[in-house]
């Protein structure tokens, strides 16, 4: 071999870990061969466990899909073949890493790798401005708000920094990722977690604000971890002093509430409240955080701040459409065949992303959800929208954080707003009416369609009970929640009145509406499903009994020749 | 104070700091009983029923003894379509246990949770911290 | 510094901080709320304040909008009409209680059951008149011959027999009808005739009456009373009672005009002339025809009643009698007979028993008594052989339902039979016999609205029903007369926003809520009965009026279903100006528990709206934390600490309680 392995890096993100990095690293480690690094996500939660091998030339090859077993490892140590991995062309030419650049690169407990790669470069040269110069630059970016939102981050700024003469000032960072299928700030956080921590620092400066709060969410004990390793360091440093002003850094872990997602809900938690949101205004940017002007981002739009401060707002305006500048990180999940963590440039097209990127296969996929659970689903037939705030709003859909979960041909669109709605309603604080009665009736009304219990007069209701929760709430939670099931009226309203008119659920998921089947020519009398079967619904001479059968797909998927199927109830 | 509850001392009683001292509480306690509501009121100098108010707002708070294995069964996006609702269902069955109670043993605790994060590995659940992805029917039993 | 904004084009001027509701209110534009309260810091909870903004067509709430200079908002279109009615239907589908108990509701008059029956129970029984009469100005024979749908509806039917509600309107009225005179107002200088001196003429008389118009009321019959006096026979309504009865409407100063017939000696023309407006209640008064053949030699039953009525139950034995019919007249002809000294009769119905109109206390006294009855047997033919008549019936079966819901009775053919009988008599109903300067619609009744100040109610508008229907819509007309001669609006203090916890049909024993306090679980109070021999063979009333002492006791039987908020529910008042509807929206309501430990305060979560009032008095105006929200979302709920309830030292303040826009927390009714 003419090039010699430098060291190898184990992807060591919370993905990494369930799907058994620990056990590789220490395999690894065991071997004693060289700088083994534990980094964080790499992005390609398909392919994970993921290693990635860096040779002397500065070259690097990524193994996946590893298994703690010595041949993996022995492979790996000796550049073989077995568990070699390639990024896909596809994925390749369209990312654009520029928040992610260090993420899966350096290890997330290091602040000397920040450092030797850029890190901190941005807050000296914020440093060296006026506050006020930090903040024109932040707003001639363009950059917008990574929360969903899409407020420009700017003009968010000055209106903090306009408040000369508060007592404090608070910032905090919104990092209570709470959307369903959404992890971009799980990544971050736990893969660059400086990153986000100087855009803090840089915000910090520009605006006055003495206090910086981490609001994150309990559930992320590896990027609470890692935050807090980061600003010891920080500490350390003497980072957290701006120009001869202190600012304290504090993680206050979230204890489990979607809603304080929204600004005001947030607040309140932080300040050790239940988390209900409150009639705006006052905003916070002039009463906040026990009445402080306070300013909230998220992580990603701080992540976003130090490209700026380094490369300057004219480089970061440099890819985007016209009014969505930079980068946006995706969380892709669902029915494709590479789900992962992405970041592209404003203005890629939904097929890209899909298709190119996420290797979904084009004659299965029926539509994307964008937003998750406040957002709304965007057809097929519309992938050649490029992706930014405004088309997508347009289209019904929303931007959101980042969730992207792409929904496949056999998914039923019915069901899976009522899934949304689901959510929804569990997480509605309780407080304003139309979002804590209205949204559990929209749950109700859904439940009886996918049990084939809807009339045709429930879809007018529900529209317009819709759009009066969306016109009546009192926060984004329930402005929002109603959009799953408007964007799949809007786009699929065919499968609505499949349900409700010929009570059948075309992509046969709602149990009601389908029954199992037993084909005799195709069964060998094996009688695994009899074994199987919870309930006792198939009989000696195997013929399954629809009123006992819960459609639990025990038979089905036991069957060793396929002889049971799913079928429409009202097939014969 | 009495000191079963004295994990509260390293937090600064300032009432903003009351979620901070209910999860101390649940981190060492594994729930949070009524006594504990008290202490945590006393200490943080607030009424008892604000307290409570706070905790059950959040579903990360517990307020009945869980099992000496958690499970938690994650129902995010990526998990539901990829068939968490049955292998909810599974763990039901095979544990008789309902989500939110423990068996009778004290051995299994479950609960239904958004997301634990780990969508692309989706079906996923958790026990006792630990997360276990890429779930199929077999995968419950064997835990 | 003031702001200058508009509300539908009406330019108004806030005062600094003053919210849109504050500054609207100030100038005489309401905006409904249930949230608001001026002591506290907004919650904006209910949204039913919502108003919208033109310029950006967003919805506020406005008791926590504060408005910018200039702008514009709507708060009376349709559109915001529609938001407000939505937010209020919302609120309604999550609403757990009984807005009115199910006796009132299921009382066609709507009388104040529990109300009355509270007082009964104290032992005010004059107090307990008064509340009766509201609804039910005749109570002395309502409270004997009424069927008593306020006792087939009580919640009272889950755990075993219903409370004895009629009985409570009957001692009430023995003890205290003949002493207690109302306040009559002076006249307001109004006249209106009253054609009919029936329950439904006098009803309308006695509330016109009580509004200061002045009535005359024509009757064709020698006494008033139409068919209490006529119809139901002494044994169930002693004529001297009802004599009394009806003495007191004369002593208000209601005029009674006998033997005065419309279309006879009596011109609508004139009357029309003469006053401002005519009420008909001329009854129902002609007997349906059994359609078979001989039917001349039929006696009618209602023909057969008046004339031992006006024969003041001297009338002669009418032998071997044969009844045909099932309603409360045939059981009134068999009972009569046999009163009469017949020693057999028959009830002829071609149905079941199960499927009888009449009453079943009424059916079996009419066994006790020794009535026969032949089932599914219809007549055909009545002759005349020698001095008795001979009736020929067929056989019936039971076949499909028909529109009424009952099984349909179907000839079976051949089953042809004779019975040989003294009298016979049809009981199949009655008809209204309206004169011809009386536009009447297909089935012979009268219009409620005639048209030119000329009103009708009782049988003659609805067909033949009971008594407490001609008193309620009598009731109804009076007030429909009122504001035909005056031009006043009557508040009928009716809202028609009932929320219910549901049918006792449909709710088990523990579905029961004692929200106010624990009630009896004894059993029903018996009725006392004369002898067998004595009901056989005189006229005497049947039944005993409830001696005060089994009344008190029998009162404490009552679940008290009502909400205790009933008359200042804001959310009822609000859902009855935005035209609620309780079942627009449906879905699943929330089991929820109720606490009633306290001596005073109640606590009934199912009707909470979750706005957080009371948590806030609790918190900024009392200053004593006592309350929190628990839990969240749907599942949201207000309560104590560890909810042991309330301590006994709040009841000394009761801020929260008040506060409280609807029945969430009460105070115990008493």
């Amino acid at each position: 071999m003419s090039k010699n392995i430098l060291k190898i890096r184990v992807g060591m993100a919370s993905c990494g870990i369930a799907a058994g990095a620990t056990k590789i690293l220490e395999m690894l480690q065991a071997k004693n061969a060289c700088v083994i690094e534990e980094t964080g996500c790499i992005g390609h939660c398909y392919a994970e466990p993921m290693v990635e091998v860096v040779y002397d030339d500065n070259s690097s090859q990524y193994y996946a899909n590893l298994k703690a077993e010595d041949k993996y490892i022995d492979s790996i140590l000796s550049g073989g073949d077995l568990g070699k991995f390639d990024i896909h062309e596809g994925r390749k030419s369209k990312e654009l890493l520029r928040v992610l650049r260090l993420a899966g690169k350096i290890d997330p407990k290091s602040f000397e790798d920040y450092c030797a790669n850029g890190g901190y470069v941005a807050l000296k040269n914020a440093l060296a401005m006026e506050p006020d110069a930090v903040v024109n630059e932040v707003k001639l970016s363009g950059l917008r708000g990574r929360g969903g939102g899409g407020f420009s981050t700017g003009m968010k700024w000055s209106f903090l920094a306009a408040k000369k003469n508060a007592e404090q000032k608070i910032l905090i960072c919104n990092a209570d990722e709470g959307d369903p299928g959404a992890f971009m700030d799980r990544s971050l956080m736990e893969s660059v977690p400086h990153q986000m921590l100087e855009g803090m620092l840089i915000a910090a400066y520009a605006t006055g604000a003495t206090k910086l709060f981490i609001y994150c969410r309990a559930e992320y004990p590896l990027a609470i971890k890692h935050l807090k390793i980061a600003i010891d360091q920080i500490y350390e440093h003497n980072l957290n002093n701006l120009n001869g002003r202190n600012v304290e850094i504090i993680i206050k872990e979230g204890a489990g509430a979607f809603v304080c997602g929204e600004e005001t809900a947030l607040i309140h938690s932080l300040e050790g409240k239940r988390g209900t949101p409150r009639f705006r205004p006052p905003f916070p940017t002039d009463s906040g955080y026990f009445g402080y002007p306070t300013m909230i981002n998220n992580v990603e739009t701080f992540g976003n701040v130090p490209i700026i401060l380094k490369d300057g707002a004219a480089a970061f305006a440099s890819v985007g459409t016209e009014n969505s500048k930079g980068t946006k990180l995706f969380a892709l999940a669902g029915d494709l065949k590479y789900p992962g963590l992405v970041e592209i440039p404003m203005g890629t097209t939904l097929a890209e992303i899909v298709f190119d990127i996420g290797g979904a296969d084009r004659n299965e996929v029926k539509a994307v959800q964008t937003g998750g659970p406040s957002g709304g689903c965007i057809p097929v037939e519309l992938f050649d929208t490029p992706v930014d705030y405004d088309s997508l709003k347009t289209l019904g859909a929303i931007m959101g954080s980042g969730g992207m979960i792409v929904i496949g041909k056999d998914r039923c669109m019915v069901e899976t707003a009522r899934y949304f709605l689901d959510f929804t309603h569990r997480e509605s604080c309780g407080k304003c009416t139309f979002c804590r009665v209205g949204t559990k009736r929209m749950f109700e009304i859904l439940t009886r369609i996918t049990e084939g219990k809807g009339t045709p007069e429930d879809l007018p209701f529900l529209k317009d009970l819709a759009l009066k929760i969306k016109k009546g709430s009192l926060c984004g939670l329930g402005q929002t929640a109603p959009n799953p099931v408007l964007a799949t009226m809007q786009y699929f309203m065919n499968e609505y009145e499949d349900h409700v008119i010929r009570k059948t659920c075309t992509a046969l998921k709602c149990k009601d509406l389908v029954k199992l089947q037993l084909d005799q020519s195709k069964c060998v009398k094996c009688r695994l499903c009899i074994k199987n079967c919870p309930v006792g619904a198939i009989s000696d001479d195997f013929v399954i009994d629809p009123e006992k059968c819960t459609k639990c797909n025990s038979c089905m998927d036991m069957c060793p020749k396929k002889a049971i199927s799913c079928v429409a109830k009202n097939e014969n | 104070m009495g000191k079963k509850f004295d994990v509260l001392t390293k937090i600064e009683n300032s009432p903003n700091n009351l979620i901070k001292g209910l999860q101390a509480i649940q981190a060492s306690e594994g729930y949070v009983s009524d006594e504990a509501i008290e202490a945590v009121g006393e200490y943080f100098n607030i009424s008892p029923v604000e307290v409570e108010g706070v905790l059950t707002f959040y579903s990360q708070f517990k307020r009945v003894k869980p099992g000496k294995y958690k499970i938690a069964v994650c129902d995010g996006t990526a998990c539901h379509i990829k068939g968490s609702p049955l292998i909810q269902e599974w763990v039901k069955n095979e544990l008789k246990v309902n989500v939110g109670e423990t068996t009778a043993d004290g051995l299994f605790s479950l609960e239904s949770v958004a997301c634990l994060g780990c969508c692309s590995l989706a079906p996923v659940m958790s026990i006792n911290g630990r997360v276990y992805g890429k779930l199929d029917r077999k995968a419950p039993q064997k835990s | 510094m003031s702001v200058e904004f508009k509300i539908d084009g009406k330019t108004i001027v806030a005062n600094d901080g003053e919210t849109i509701l504050l500054a609207a209110a100030r100038n005489g534009i309401s905006i409904p709320s249930l949230c608001y309260n001026q002591k506290i810091s907004h919650t904006t909870s209910c949204f039913v304040c919502v108003v919208k903004d033109v310029k950006t067509g967003r919805f506020l709430p406005s008791c926590s909008s504060i408005p910018a200079p200039g702008q514009e908002v709507e708060s009376s279109t349709a559109e915001v009409r529609d938001m407000r009615q939505t937010s209020l239907n919302l609120l309604l589908s999550e609403h757990v209680g009984d807005c009115e108990a199910p006796c009132t509701l299921a009382c066609p008059a709507h009388a104040k059951v529990e109300e009355y029956v509270r007082e009964g129970k104290k032992g005010n029984f004059l107090e307990s008149l008064k509340i009766i009469k509201q609804r039910i100005p005749m109570p002395m024979s309502v409270g004997r011959v009424c069927p008593r749908f306020c006792e087939k509806d009580c919640r009272k039917n889950v755990t075993g027999e219903p409370l004895a509600i009629n009985d409570f309107k009957r001692l009430a009225a023995d003890l205290y009808y003949e002493t207690y005179m109302e306040d009559i107002p002076a006249s307001i200088g109004k006249k209106v005739a009253v054609v009919g001196a029936g329950p439904a003429g006098l009803s309308c008389a006695y509330y016109l009456r009580l509004k200061g118009v002045d009535v005359t009321v024509f009757e064709a019959m020698p006494k008033a009373g139409g068919m209490i006096r006529y119809g139901i026979p002494e044994y169930r309504m002693p004529k001297t009672l009802l004599d009394k009865e009806i003495k007191h409407f004369t002593d208000m100063g209601i005029e009674i005009k006998y033997g005065m017939k419309l279309g006879d000696n009596l011109s609508l023309d004139e009357l029309k002339k003469e006053f401002d407006a005519v009420a008909i209640t001329i009854g129902c008064w002609k007997p349906s025809s059994m359609r078979c053949e001989g039917e001349e030699f039929v006696t009618q039953g209602i023909d057969f009643l008046r004339e031992v009525s006006l024969h003041d139950t001297k009338y002669i034995n009418p032998g071997k009698t044969i009844v045909v019919g099932g309603g409360n007249t045939a059981m009134d002809c068999v009972r009569t007979s046999v009163r009469l000294g017949s020693k057999d009769v028959t009830c002829f119905y071609r149905r079941t028993e199960a499927e009888m109109p009449a009453e079943k206390l009424e059916i079996h006294e009419a066994k006790e008594e020794g009535v026969k009855f032949q089932f599914l047997v219809a007549p055909v033919k009545v002759e005349k052989r020698g001095e008795k008549l001979v009736l020929t019936c067929q056989r019936m079966e039971l076949g499909e339902a028909d529109a009424s819901g009952r099984r349909k009775p179907v000839v079976i053919p051949g089953s042809d039979f004779e019975t040989e009988a003294d009298t016979i008599i049809g009981a199949i109903g009655q008809k209204t016999n309206a004169p011809a300067c009386l536009e009447a619609d297909k089935f012979g009744n009268l219009a409620a609205n005639l048209g030119d100040n000329v009103f009708a109610a009782g049988d003659c508008n609805t067909g033949a029903a009971t008594v407490v229907e001609a008193l309620a819509g009598g009731r109804t007309m009076a007030n429909s007369i009122f504001e035909a001669v005056t031009g006043e609006k009557v508040d009928d203090n009716e809202n028609p926003i009932y929320v219910s916890r549901g049918h006792w049909r449909h709710l088990a024993k523990d579905d029961l809520v004692y929200v106010n306090s624990a009630c009896s679980e004894a059993p029903r109070t018996k009725q006392s009965l004369i002898s067998i021999e004595e009901r056989t063979s005189t006229f005497k009333e049947v039944a005993a009026t409830f001696t005060e002492e089994q009344i008190k006791e029998e009162g404490k039987r009552c679940i008290e279903c009502s909400c205790s908020a009933k008359g200042d529910c804001m959310l009822r008042n609000h859902a009855k100006d935005y035209d609620c509807d309780v079942d627009a929206i449906k879905g699943e309501k929330l089991k929820v528990a109720y606490d009633n430990r306290h001596s005073v305060i109640i606590q009934d979560r199912g009707k909470c709206i979750k706005c957080g009032t009371c948590v806030k008095i609790c918190k900024e105006v009392v200053n004593n934390n006592l309350l929190s929200a628990k839990k969240r979302g749907l599942y949201t709920y207000i309560g104590t600490a560890f909810d042991k309830g309330f301590p006994e030292s709040c009841k000394d303040c009761l801020e929260c309680v008040k506060a409280c826009p609807v029945g969430a927390l009460t105070i115990k009714k008493m």
